[in-house]
Formats: C-alpha cells, structure tokens, sequence
C-alpha cells in the first residue's frame, strides 16, 4: 500500500463544498486534477503519486550506509515536497556534482561506473577507476545508457493487452504466476544473459520451485562456441583472459577483441600498453589481424589478411600446421588459398615461434569451436598458456537454448512465458519465427525497458527501471561483482529483473535492495557483513571476487567429438557470397536503437550514421556494377562511393540466402574480403521510439539457428533503388598529405621518432619558433630540458619570428593536450563522452546527410595504400578503390591554436583568448557570422543552424509554426554546468572548461590565502580523456614541464597537425608506429600513407629509392629494401612540389 | 567645372602652338541639339505620363521583390538551416550574393568620381543612373551580410554602440571591416549623387511650377534646397561635388579591396593570396560596367536617348569592359601560376581543384563569361551592335557571380583536411531569396527613372558645344574642357 506522508487527503465536505485549497499542493491532490494532470503530462505523472515511504527510506538506508556519502543517492528531489534547502541537506552543495559507484550491465559483463549526480539527477557516466582492469574507462554504450534514462519514448506504464494497469496489478499479476504455476509445467522463461549474482540465486530458487519449468537465455550475440571448445580442451569450465600487455605478437582470428568480444575494454588497455612507444628501444607488439569485415583491430594491424569468415578454420589450420609441423591439420586446410600464402603463414608462424610464452593466440567468440579449439591448441603449444593467456574457471551455464524454448513452444506445452528483457520477436534466429511462436501461447508476460517488437506481440507488458534507478549486482567479464546502484528514484515506478523474478518465485523478500544486500552478504558471510557491504557501494567493486585462475591440462582427445562436426571448406565466388552477420557499431543488436547519440555515432571504419548497410568489397562492387567512375578528370581521388552532391547514393541490393531476401543499402567497404558481403544487425526495427523506428535496414531475417554468425551460398543482387546514406566524411584518402604521420617501428631500437618531423610543409620551412626552437635544435636537448623549452615556448612573449606580438598567455596553467594516434584505436567513446558532457544535441538524418553534425571531437578516418602517381590526376593509383587499404584514424576537436584564425575574424569578439590559453566562446556575444568556422583550418566549429534543442528533429524546417520547447525529461540529462546553446551560435571542443573551472575553485578553496592555486597534474580530466580506454588523450598544464601532458608534447614523435601554418595549437598528437613484420608477402618499408606522401610530394626521390609501391596491399614486397628505409633527408622546395606533375 | 575653368585659365596660351593638333573628339550630343531640348528630353520623362510599360515592370519587380522579403522572414524565423550551408561550407551563396551586388555598386561611383577627376567628359550622359545604380546595389548587398548572421538581432553587435559589458568590436576582423567599408562607402555615393542632383532639381521644381502642379514643384523644391543657380551656388557646389569625388575615389578601390580582404585575410587555400585586392577591384568595375550597360542600353532604347547616349559612350564602356575583363582573366592565371610557384602543395591543390574539381561546372562558366566574353568587344562591329553589346553584358554579370562562387565556394569545401571535404548546393530558400533581390533593385530603379532625371541635365549641357562661350567648335580648341558656369 502507498502512504504519502504530505497533507491528508481531503474530505467528503471540503471537496463538495466551495473550492478552498490550503495549498497548491492540496490542490494538487484532488482526483480531478491528477487525472488532468496525467493526461496533460504522462510523463511527469509518477512524481505526482509521492515517493513510496518504503522506497524512500530503502534509499536513505542505503544512502547512510554509504557511510556519510550522502542523502543524495538515489533521491530524487519530488517536486511535490519541495523544501528549500534552508537547512542544508549533507553532502549536497547546490552546483556540485556528487559521484555514486554503480556498473551498467551488459550481456554476461558489467561495466563499472561512477555516476555523475547533480542534485540527485544523473547526468554523465564516468569509468570507476577502483576497477583496476578497465581503470576508469567505459565505451561509448555506457555513455550514452545515460540518455536512455530519459528517452520519453521509454515505456512508462505496465500495460495487459494495451491498457495501462497499476503497480498493484502488476503485482498481483506476478503473483498470479507464483500461485498457478504449480510444479512449473506450462511455465517458460526466456531471458537476456546476466552476470547478476542475484539473478543467478532467484534463478536457482525458481527451479528448485518450479522443477518443470523451462529456463532458456539468448542474446543475438552468442559466444558458446568459445565456451564448448574450452570445455573439450580442457575438461573444465573456463574461460580464457588474455594478458594483452605481455604479448609481443598477438594473432587476431576474426576476433574484434576492442569492441565486440567479451571484456573488450580490459583487452584494449592492455593492448594499448604493449603499443606505447617512448623511447626508441621500448617494445611493441605486432598484431596480425585475419578478419572478413573491418574491424577496429584490423585497422590497427600490422598485417592485416581478409579472409571470409568460412574460411578461418582453414586459416588457424594452416597456421597450426605451420608452427606445430603437424600435419594432422592439413585435411582442415584444405582449399585454402591466398596470395602468397606460404609465405604470410611461414613468416608468421616463425614470427610466433620466436616469441614463444609471449604472444596471443584469439579467435572470434562468433567462430565455430573447432577455431577455438585451434587456437586454444596454438597456445598451449607456444606456451602462452599461464603467461599471456590465463584460464579462469566460470559457472556453467545450465540455461535452455531457444531453439529447446522455441520446440516446447511448438509443442503447444507452454502456457505462460516470462519473457525478461531481451527482444526475441525481432532478433531471434529468424528459421523459430519466434513473434508468430509467442503469439501463440496464452500468456506472455514481457518484462522491457521499451516497447518493442516483442512486447507488440505479448499480452503483458511490465515496464522496467533504467539501471540507474535500480538496485542490482552483476559480475564483470573477469567475474568481480559489482553493484548496480540507483542515482534516482524510478521515474515511473519501473521494476527491476531481480524484483519480478523474485515475486513469481514467490519469495518473501521482492524488493531489490534487500535482494542485493542478501547477496552479496552471503557471499562475504562473516560478521562484519554489513561493513563489507557498504564498502562494496562505496568502492563499487567487492575485491578478490574475480573467477579463479586455473591451471588446464590440454586434452586433445577430448577434441575429436568438436572436430568430428567441423564444416566443409566452401570456396566462394560472386555467386556464392557469404555473409556475415556483425552487431553494428551504433545500437549492437538492435537495443540502442532509440539512443540518438549513438544513432548520430558516425560508425568508426564506414563512418555512416543513422543507418546500417550492407558492405560489399571493391572487387563485388566492380563485378556488381555499382564500382563509382569518378569525375574524368579526377582531381581528389575516386571517393569509395558514389557522392552526388556530397550525399553518398547507395544503390538497394538485395542478398538472399536459402531462400529469403533482405534489401539494403549497398556501401563498398575498401577491405572487405572479396566474396564476403556483412550485414550489421540492429537496424530496421518496427517498433521502437520516434528516434529508432524505421531506421536502418533489417537483416535478422536472413539469420538462422544454425548460420548465427554467417553463412554461405548467398546471392547478391543490385536494384535501381538508390538510398541516401548519411555518411559523415565523404572523402576517404588523405591525398598524400602528412596529416596523420605514421612510420615502421624498427624492433633494433633504431626507430627513428622524430619521423614526423622529416616530412610535411614544416620540415623544409623556416622554424615559425625561432632558430634555436627548431625542430633541429629541440631534437638534441634531453627529454626533460625540451620539456622545459616548450614549457617557456607556451608563455614567452614575443616568440619566435614573428613580427605580432604574442597573446597575453599569463595564467598560472597553460593548458594543452597531446594525443597519442598510436594507440588510438577509434572506439567513439570520446565522442559520445563528450556529446554527454557538454550537452551536445543530435540533429538527425537529414541534417546530418547536409553535414550539420554537431559533433565536437569526430574521428577522422582515412584509407590509403600506397598508390597515389601523377598526385591530382587519376593516376593508375587513382582510378581503383583500394582493396587492402590501411586505415588511419585521428581524432580532432578543437586544437586551442595560440595564434587561433578563428579569433582574429570574428567581427564581434564572441571568440576570444583566454590567459591560459584556452580558445573560447562566448556564446552570448556570438550572431553567427560563420567566418570563424570557415578560417578554422581544422574544420572543428559546430553551428547551429537551428534550434537543435528547442525543436523535434522533423519540425527543423517549420520555424515558428511547429512545437517548441524541450520535453521535461529530456532536460534531465543536461549538464548544469553547460551552457545549452540556441540557434544562430557557434559552439566548439572547450577543453571541457567547466572540469577546469571547478577544479580552479577547488584549489583555490584549498589554497586559501597562500598562492598555491596550481591545480596538481592530473586533477582535471577532459571527458574524452577520462572515457578513453587506451589513454590516448593526456591533458593538463604545459607551463609545468613536469606534468604528464608536458612530458608527452617532449615526446620526439610530438607534431602539430598542420603545424606549418603557424596557428600552434595547443592539442597536438604524438605520431603513429607500425610494426610490420620485414618477412612478411605484404610488408611495406614505408606505412601505406607515407608511401603516398613521398609519392606525391618527392615523385623522383620515391622512385628511385624503391619507396614506389605495388599495387595493392598484397602485392607489395618488391623493391622496399631496408636501406631505403632510411628518408630522413630534406626534401627540396622544387622536387618536393608535384601539384602539376600530371599537367606537364 | 570651375576649378577647371579656373587651372585652365592660367595655362600660357603659348602651349597651343606646341600642341599637337588635337585629334578629333567624339561629339558627346548628336545632331546638334539645343540646351533646351536637352532639358525637355530629360525632365519629359519626368513630366509624362507614367507609362504602362512602367506599371507592368513596376508590379512585376515588385512581385519579385517579394521573394526576398518572405525568404528573409522564413531565414529569420527558422534559422539559417534553411539554406545549404553546411560544415565546412558556412558561406555560399550569402556572401556571393553580397560580393557580386557590392561589385556591381563600384561602376557608378567610378564613373561619377574617377572619371570626374580624370575628365572624361563621355561620363556625364550616365554618371547619374550608374550612380543610382551602385546605390540600390549597396541596399542588395546590405541585405545579405545582415540577415546571413545566425542572431540577426544581434546584428547591432557590429556597431560600435557602447554598452553596459563594455565589448568593443574586433578590429582586426576583415568582417568588422566591411561594415565600416560598407556603410562609409553607401554613405558618400548617397551623398555625391544627391549633390549631383541639386541644380536638376532645381530645374523640376521650377517646371513644375510653371505647369501648375504645386505638390510636385513643393517637393522637388525642398530636395534642391533653395537652389538659385547664381554663380555662389555654382561655385560652392562645384567645391562640394570635387570635394566629394575626391573622397569617392579612395573608396571606389577600398571598398572592394576591403571585401577581398575577407578572403585574404584568411588561411583558407584559394582564399589566402595577395592579389585578391586588385583582382577584386578590378572584377567590380568590370562587373559594374557590364551592369551599367545591362541598364543603360535599354533604357536609351525606350526613351530615345540615343542623341545623349551615344555610339562613342558605349564604345567607351565597352571598352573598359574589355580592359578590366583581361585584368581579371590575367589574375586568374596569376593565381595559378603562384599557386604553382608558391610550392604550397594545400594552395596548389585548391586550383587544380577549382578547375577540374567537383566545381569545375563553375570555373569554366567563369572562365567562359568573364575571359572569353569580354574579348568581343575588340571588335568594332560588335561594339555597335547594341543587341549584342547588351548580351554580352549579362553574360559578365553572370560570369562575375560565379567568379565569386568560385572564390567562396570551391574554396571552402575543399580545404586543408579530406575528412571534413563536403559538397554545398543551395536550398530553394537562397535561391529565391537571390532571385528576389533583383526585384528590390529593380523596384528602386524604376522609382528612380520615373522620379528623377535620369541624366545630370546641367552636366551634359556643359559638354555640349554650345557650352564654349567662345563659340569654338569642341573640336578646333586646344582646351575644349573650359567649361563656364552658366549652364541653364
């Protein structure tokens, strides 16, 4: 029952009587009002029913146990009974953020989090850096999960077939369940994977109740495959974590091990670790990526080998074969073929044999488990087994698949179906047709966050709590429980998974909090329960609870029941495509479709965004006829699509497979395996909210039980159907310009750092700093002194060679930032961490295929491969899209120039310096002349074009004749602490100013009356740099020639993009290294788009020292000897210039 | 003309003997007419009955006008979404639009004030409608860098008002710049060509008196401030009209030496050159002559002014057409060749990219219209073809649009970084919005050839023969020039 603990309810006489009210609140309460109310506003109808009192002091328990941390956890301030703040409420100073440890579940993961609160409303996700593995990194998910808790397309009421219903219904309703299910035939479950502890419990007490019932889970993305080879190899139930940092070589098998594979986030910091070069004799791995899509992993490969997926197990045989001189696994490698295959796998396997007990093996989760077996094999036999690959024991899962879910359900044995979160009706193997299949049992309760596809065809729809507002627990990959804490009372009174199973299964406890504390309490035991609870809230991760480390004894034996099942190798050609099913980058399968920012997310290697497509490689393309022609005098060189009018016109294809066709847009994706086409799922759903429905392209269809991850014996067709594909960066070449710079990273210790200084304008420009700050002179001081050097350089005044006085730059901080492009890998979490941090809007599809993207840093991705003769006119280079490019990506916000263009044509001063070198805006002074965006050489500036905020995105075009006003709930996400900027104005990267303000203020409280205002390195984080898991970003004061950021801008492979134009700006990156192996078939003395610059820039000089590059990445190995590696020379003005190479 | 008079007088009447003999000059009024039938000619316009002709045009620039006015109303209103601006192109056809009616406003001040101060005596039969001319241009241009800004209510911004934060304007903006530019230079031209008016004013009111029509000569009679025609006010406004060419002339070249500094000013490749102020001078006259005879031609056509606008003056025009249509096309192979020679391989690129780019559509109709066109009037025979002369005209206005779509756009859209490479078309709202502003300019002309005397009346009566009192033919004089002050 529901007490409200405000005024009492009003009488029989008061309310017939002539209308007083005490109070607006009375007022409030009379049932007329509310009801108004509730129409008027769904979606601030909960706050008028009152906090439960129950709920509420669960809350301020819990919030006290957090041991004086706050009030505020969780306590949303109801609007009804607002008290001013004349008696302060603890811990809460109004302005101040307050942080709660929590972890956003994922499937079988969670990621732990710190919650950013302002006044009980949580407003950006932070990594919680107490959890050691990921140490305060989250991806671009988590980020964004905070924008789900606001969507107003959430489901905010419970329904039974479409009529809202009561908490008290609902409860009645799970009840109902408990009381009639008897011994649980009849009863089925079909959930989402978890690594909820609690889950795991009530799971167990159900079947323990309910011996009869079916418990089934399925996620779209499966990963048994790894889990049943590890089972046979190893006789046990393990896991495998890999200890990227100590790998010297790492062998990725179609495994995207940054992003889709199961506790990427550890992998990548750890990878990323094995990367970083400082000094020219530190180590670095080598990363060989075989891969049939292009993955992020592939774009950071050093030899990187497309490959249809069908064909991996033949690939891992060979590869075994090599290294293990075992021909056992010849029958396996049977039909495989590749250019220069020998030789890739010869170099290759000598490579991993020289680095024996120091290289990882990986396959793809999705890959059948004969591949895992292999590379399971492949480690132990390289002893990487105990050194580089731990195994870790994990439960086992007893969970029914759906396929067993779907029989019974055909059957016509189940009567009721609990279906938990998840949506199967749209991502189910598509042979079950799982939506008819749960129309036909009686009664389907669904429990989801939206309504979705699945609850379109359930009878019951139970509206679930954000995790944000419930309570819970889950492991993280590496099996550390971590609690799941509400920042806010549920908005509209959602339930959480634990409370619902716990009510069917009858328990006596329902309520998450206790659910949780019995828990974990029960795992810890001991007295001192409570104690070890509330520091498990406080640090957010309960130590030492990770899976144990196991040792395993291989046992190939056990193997032969896996390899007696492998797959036939199927050669493929134009008319036997396969496809391969990836989980797009923007929404996964399908449950982010409603999330604007990551819909507006530009996918990290296609860059499109608000869609999915299939993705075709080159040579289909050419054979499809959809290959573009370019113009006939190519200038830029030939764009990887057809762009009319800067929009990229994607002719409809239609792939059918075994029968059934899906259509969609055709992009051709340079590095695609030739006769493998992908297919992002998640797109094209039916039902979801006004952000997600109908974008996209739908491919589950073709998705079947026994082809989860892909299949072969596809057909393509192209129709005359052309689709607009909002691809955020039109141009994929870097047209022989030095603006990522990349070199070989040399394992002798003779790698050359300062490469990025031998090429580009600069070098063979006058130093714009000054004789004795050239390039030259810089290079020959120690680390610490050039620190100190560029230290003074920041705010010396006047600098240099220049005839202008230098900007007043007298703050006690200069800030600035350095980059790290080599370690980068382009996950876009910064992009979303930064959208969420400084209350970036979206602008949709259609403003976004105009280039209207309002993002403040974007990732620049570009191709290259080596070919780029007669620079502007179409040389032969020039008239083929590349079909094994090497991608480089560069992430670029606003650099913070000391000499900013902007600044210096802004006609009203909206754009201006500050003393600490921050490049500002003062949003109030700006009208909008856009000259500062066009002189801003970088292209950073975001303008508004119209009131993103204020207006729905399909009534931009209505100006004042359509709605206006932000929705109250959308509000909510702000950050307070950030300006939301109107039409007309211009908005840029701030370095994040509001982090340094208050950390300014903080020090300065500290400070007192002393004048040690200095903020101590490290205190301010910028949100891309605290979200990024590979800390590529370093931020801070670069005055103080011993802080990080200074330590990094000493680095010899410090450049400023763009550097020559004397804008000095303030971000600059640190260059990029790649370690191919000289053995290798496709080995290149120069990284691909170094070979274009010398190409373009010094023709004579690359050809006649063998720079000149096969065509193609796979037929390169001619002509690179290692002595004309060495190009440090100055490049001639004359020779150096080309432009009109193809005229003369 | 009194200070010519007067410098004239002090030349030693010994150089005539020295002189060459002059070579004959062109009659700048044929068939010998009469002072009075010059004032009849011009203030007939005037004094007739409003044409229907007038009416039509009238109604439809007035129709056409509209689609600025309502395209402005819905940017205003909305944001300038509305338009295809975009990153990275944030200046399309705004600032070209600006650039090209700012251009076409620098014939009429160089014909009043350069040409003033150099005495080419052809000037007189169209100084004042050129003038008029740059002046409803300056009011087109004015349009666009006002409402392009995002807070168009903050406009004001730009002005050095004071205010409460104390923000001073940026002055090291080329934006802030033109504001100055602009609005000094809309300021003079008013100011000259109103000066310019006075004594035909004068001439109006006094005729209209004459005829009885009491409103008409009240009004004129203010605007010509009492003027008498004595010799006092002759001398004081020949003071004030050299005076006032004096102060144009700079501007003539500022202006758009200014407005280039736009583009120069900045680092953008294709943007950063230093002949931009030149080669933007240069462009202007060029288009404001082919705007001048875009004009003139048919206006001389429907009131038969072929006696004051004679074939020497449109040779004259044709032939600066010419001068300054291969100073343009000089500079476009200038900026090539630097872009080369400049070895800055970012600048290189933004020219080879104009001409064979995804713009190239644009360049070679600039080429085409702005180099090739102009080259006809080498020939005689074309010269005096007036249809043609009249074609060829409104293919240097278009050729000079696009010369600043060119500049602007090509530029912008492919700059330093591929990755944010774009591609910009126009949205039917600046279209429309262009389109419109060839209504308002066309509204304010017809206001003005039907309200005031198309051709300074005193000005050409001192050119005519019958303005030597000595009675020497304009031909058989060493100094032909020494006009004398009475004129009416």
């Amino acid at each position: 029952m529901k007490r409200t603990f405000d005024h009492p309810a009003p009488s029989e006489r008061e309310l017939t009587g002539p209308k007083y009210w005490r109070s607006l609140d009375e007022l409030a309460a009379t049932p007329g009002f509310k009801a108004q109310v509730e129409r008027e506003f769904p979606a601030d109808a909960s706050t008028l029913n009152g906090v439960d009192r129950r709920q509420f002091f669960k809350i301020m328990a819990a919030s006290f146990a957090l041991g004086g941390v706050g009030l505020a956890a969780g306590c949303r301030r109801p609007e009804k009974h607002i008290l001013p703040y004349g008696k302060s409420v603890e811990e809460i100073i109004p302005g101040l953020p307050l942080y709660f440890a929590s972890a956003m579940p994922s499937r079988k993961g969670a990621i732990p989090i710190l919650a950013e609160t302002h006044q009980g409303r949580p407003t950006k996700i932070e990594g919680n850096p107490t959890y050691a593995p990921y140490g305060g990194a989250t991806n671009a998910f988590v980020q964004a999960s905070v924008l789900d808790l606001y969507d107003p397309d959430r489901a905010t009421v419970s329904t039974v077939k479409g009529a809202a219903v009561s908490a008290a219904a609902v409860q009645d309703l799970l009840a109902q369940i408990n009381a009639t299910a008897g011994d649980g035939s009849g009863l089925a479950f079909l959930a989402g994977q978890s690594a909820s502890p609690t889950r795991a419990a009530l799971v167990a007490k159900l079947r323990a109740k309910f011996p009869k019932a079916i418990w089934a889970e399925y996620e779209a993305a499966q990963d048994e495959a790894s889990a049943s080879a590890a089972q046979a190899a190893f006789g046990q139930n393990v896991k495998p974590v890999y200890q990227f940092a100590k790998a010297k070589r790492v062998v990725a098998i179609d495994a995207d091990f940054f992003q889709s594979e199961s506790h990427a986030l550890y992998y990548t910091r750890e990878f990323s670790k094995g990367r970083k070069v400082v000094k020219k004799d530190d180590a670095m791995n080598r990363l060989y990526s075989i891969e049939s899509a292009f993955s992020l992993v592939g774009s950071m490969a050093d030899h990187r080998l497309r490959l249809a997926s069908s064909h991996m197990l033949a690939f891992i045989a060979a590869l075994a074969g090599k290294v293990s001189g075992d021909a056992t696994f010849a029958p396996l490698s049977q039909g495989l073929e590749f250019k220069d295959q020998d030789k890739w796998l010869d170099a290759c396997a000598a490579d991993l044999l020289a680095h024996k007990g120091e290289s990882v093996i990986i396959a793809g989760s999705h890959l059948p488990p004969q591949v895992h077996a292999i590379a399971y094999a492949l480690n132990v036999v390289l002893g990487n087994v105990g050194k580089t690959v731990d195994f870790v024991e994990v439960p086992a899962g007893n969970a029914a698949t759906i396929s067993t879910l779907a029989g019974s359900i055909k059957s016509g044995s189940v009567k009721t179906l609990v279906i938990l979160g998840g949506n199967p009706a749209y991502d189910a193997p598509a042979d079950l047709g799982f939506a008819d299949l749960i129309k036909s049992v009686p009664n389907v309760v669904r429990y989801g966050y939206y309504v979705d596809e699945t609850s379109q065809v359930s009878g019951t729809h139970l509206h679930a709590a954000h995790y944000l507002e419930s309570w819970g627990d889950a492991r993280t990959a590496d099996g550390t429980i971590v609690p799941i804490q509400p920042m806010i009372v549920p908005l509209f009174n959602g339930l959480t998974e634990i409370e619902v199973l716990a009510r069917i299964a009858g328990e006596s406890v329902t309520d998450s909090y206790t659910l949780v504390y019995n828990t974990i309490t029960g795992l810890v035991g001991g007295g001192n329960a409570d104690h070890v609870f509330r520091q498990f809230l406080h640090d957010g991760v309960l130590q030492g609870t990770a899976y144990k480390k196991v040792n395993v004894r291989f046992n190939a034996a056990g193997l032969a029941p896996i390899f007696s099942l492998a797959p036939k190798f199927v050669a493929l050609s134009e008319e036997n495509l396969e496809v391969r099913f990836t989980f797009d980058a923007k929404v996964d399968d399908g449950r982010f479709a409603n999330n604007g920012w990551l819909q507006e997310c530009p996918d990290p290697i296609t860059k499109i965004s608000w869609d999915n497509a299939i993705l075709v490689s080159p040579k289909l393309a050419k054979h499809l006829k959809i290959d573009p022609a370019g113009s006939l005098l190519q200038v830029a060189r030939k764009e990887n699509a057809d762009y009319k009018q800067g929009k990229e016109q994607a002719f409809i294809g239609e792939v059918t497979l075994n029968g059934v066709t899906v259509r969609g847009p055709l992009h051709i994706q340079p590095g695609l395996s030739n006769y493998t086409i992908v297919l992002p799922l998640g797109y094209g759903r039916t039902v979801s909210g006004r952000v997600g429905k109908g974008v996209g392209h739908n491919f589950y269809p073709l998705r079947t039980t026994s082809s989860l991850a892909f299949a072969t014996g596809a057909t393509l067709k192209v129709t005359e159907d052309v689709y607009a594909l909002a691809n955020t960066q039109e141009h994929w070449s870097m047209e022989g310009r030095e603006i990522v710079r990349e070199e070989n990273f040399k394992e002798d210790g003779t790698t050359d750092l300062g490469f990025v200084h031998s090429f580009g304008t600069e070098s063979h420009a006058p130093s714009n700093l000054g004789e004795e700050n050239s390039i030259a002179e810089l290079a020959k001081l120690s680390p610490e002194e050039r620190a100190k050097r560029k230290a003074l350089l920041a705010v010396e005044t006047p600098r240099g060679q220049s005839l202008y006085d230098h900007p007043n730059f007298t703050g006690t901080h200069q800030w600035g930032m350095s980059i790290d492009l080599n370690t980068c890998i382009g996950c876009n979490a910064c992009i979303i961490a930064c959208q969420a941090e400084n209350n970036i809007p979206i602008v949709g599809k259609d403003q976004v295929l105009r280039g209207r993207e309002m993002h403040w840093i974007r990732l620049d991705r570009y191709y290259s491969d080596g070919n780029i003769e007669s620079a502007a006119f179409g040389g032969p280079g020039n008239k083929e899209i590349p079909e094994d490019p090497q991608v480089s990506i560069q992430p670029v916000g606003c650099q913070h120039c000391e000499l900013a263009p902007c600044e210096i044509v802004c006609p009203v001063n909206a754009t201006v310096h500050d003393e600490e070198g921050l490049n500002t805006m003062a949003y109030n002074r700006c009208i909008g002349t856009r000259y500062c965006a066009n002189n801003c050489p970088y292209k950073v500036r975001r303008f508004n074009f119209f009131d993103w905020n204020k207006r729905s995105l399909d009534e931009l075009y209505m100006g004042p004749l359509g709605k206006s006003g932000m929705p109250e709930l959308v509000k909510m996400v702000k950050n307070p602490d950030v300006t939301v900027r109107m039409r007309g104005v211009m908005e840029k990267c701030t370095y994040c100013v509001q982090r340094i303000q208050q950390a300014k203020i903080k020090q300065k409280v500290k400070a007192g009356a002393s004048d040690h205002v200095e903020i101590p390195d490290g205190t301010v984080k910028t949100a891309c740099q605290q979200v990024c898991p590979v800390d590529g970003v370093t931020f801070g004061n670069i005055k103080d020639p011993t802080s990080a950021v200074s330590k990094a801008k000493a680095l010899q492979q410090d450049y400023a993009l763009l550097g020559y134009l004397n804008v000095r700006p303030r971000t600059t990156y640190l260059g990029k290294l790649r370690n191919p192996n000289p053995a290798m078939p496709d080995y290149a003395a120069l990284p691909l788009s170094r070979t274009e610059y010398e190409k373009k820039n010094n023709p004579l000089h690359g050809k006649d020292s063998g720079h000149g590059h096969g065509h193609g990445h796979s037929d390169h190995g001619n002509g690179h000897a290692p002595e004309a590696e060495k190009k440090g020379e100055h490049h001639s003005f004359l020779r150096g210039n080309n432009l009109f190479g193809g005229l003369s | 003309m009194a200070a010519h008079a007067h410098t004239s007088a002090a030349q030693p009447a010994i150089l005539n003997e020295v002189n060459p003999t002059p070579f004959p000059r062109a009659t700048l009024v044929e068939n010998n007419r009469s002072f009075g039938w010059v004032t009849d000619k011009i203030s007939g316009i005037i004094e007739g009955k409003t044409p229907t002709w007038w009416w039509v045009c009238f109604v439809l620039a007035c129709c056409v006008a509209s689609f600025t006015v309502a395209g402005i109303t819905y940017l205003v209103s909305t944001g300038v979404g509305v338009w295809g601006h975009a990153n990275p192109v944030n200046w399309a056809w705004d600032i070209v639009n600006f650039v090209f009616w700012i251009g076409i406003g620098h014939a009429g001040t160089l014909i009043s004030a350069i040409l003033c101060l150099l005495r080419q005596k052809w000037r007189t039969s169209i100084n004042r409608a050129a003038e008029a001319m740059t002046i409803f241009a300056v009011v087109c241009a004015g349009i666009f860098p006002v409402f392009h800004v995002g807070r168009v209510w903050f406009a004001w911004y730009l002005f050095p008002i004071p205010n409460s934060n104390e923000i001073w304007q940026n002055y090291r903006s080329p934006l802030e710049w033109d504001v100055f530019a602009v609005s000094t230079y809309g300021t003079v031209s008013v100011l000259f060509w109103y000066v310019g008016l006075i004594p035909d004013l004068a001439v109006l009111r006094d005729r209209f008196f004459k005829a009885g029509n009491k409103v008409r000569s009240f009004l004129y009679g203010i605007f010509a401030m009492g003027w008498r025609g004595s010799n006092r006010h002759w001398s004081n406004y020949e003071m004030a009209y050299l005076i006032l060419a004096g102060i144009s002339t700079p501007l003539v070249l500022s202006v758009h030496t200014i407005v280039s500094f736009d583009f120069a000013v900045s680092l953008l490749p294709g943007w950063h050159t230093t002949i931009f102020p030149p080669y933007f001078v240069a462009g202007a006259i060029f288009s404001g002559f082919g705007m001048v005879l875009t004009l003139m031609l048919p206006l001389r056509a429907i009131y038969g002014l072929q006696d004051l606008i004679t074939q020497y003056h449109i040779d004259c025009m044709c032939k600066i057409v010419l001068a300054t249509g291969t100073i343009v096309g000089y500079a476009y192979g200038m900026e090539f060749f630097i872009a080369w020679y400049g070895a800055n391989p970012n600048e290189g690129f933004a020219f080879i990219n104009r001409a064979f780019g995804h713009y190239a559509w644009a360049y070679w109709i600039m080429i085409s219209c702005n180099v090739i066109t102009p080259q006809f009037f080498w020939f005689k025979k074309v010269r005096e073809n007036t249809a043609f002369v009249w074609i060829l005209s409104i293919f240097v206005n278009v050729g000079m649009w696009f010369e600043r779509f060119v500049i602007i756009v090509t530029s912008l859209a492919r700059d330093f970084l591929p990755s944010s490479w774009g591609y910009y078309s126009p949205s039917i709202v600046e279209i429309f919005t262009f389109f419109g502003t060839f209504g308002v300019f066309s509204v304010l002309f017809l206001l003005f050839i039907r309200f005031l005397p198309v051709m300074p009346m005193a000005e050409i009566k001192a050119v005519m023969p019958q303005a030597d009192p000595h009675g020497h033919a304009p031909t058989g004089h060493g100094a032909p020039e020494l006009a004398h002050s009475s004129k009416h």
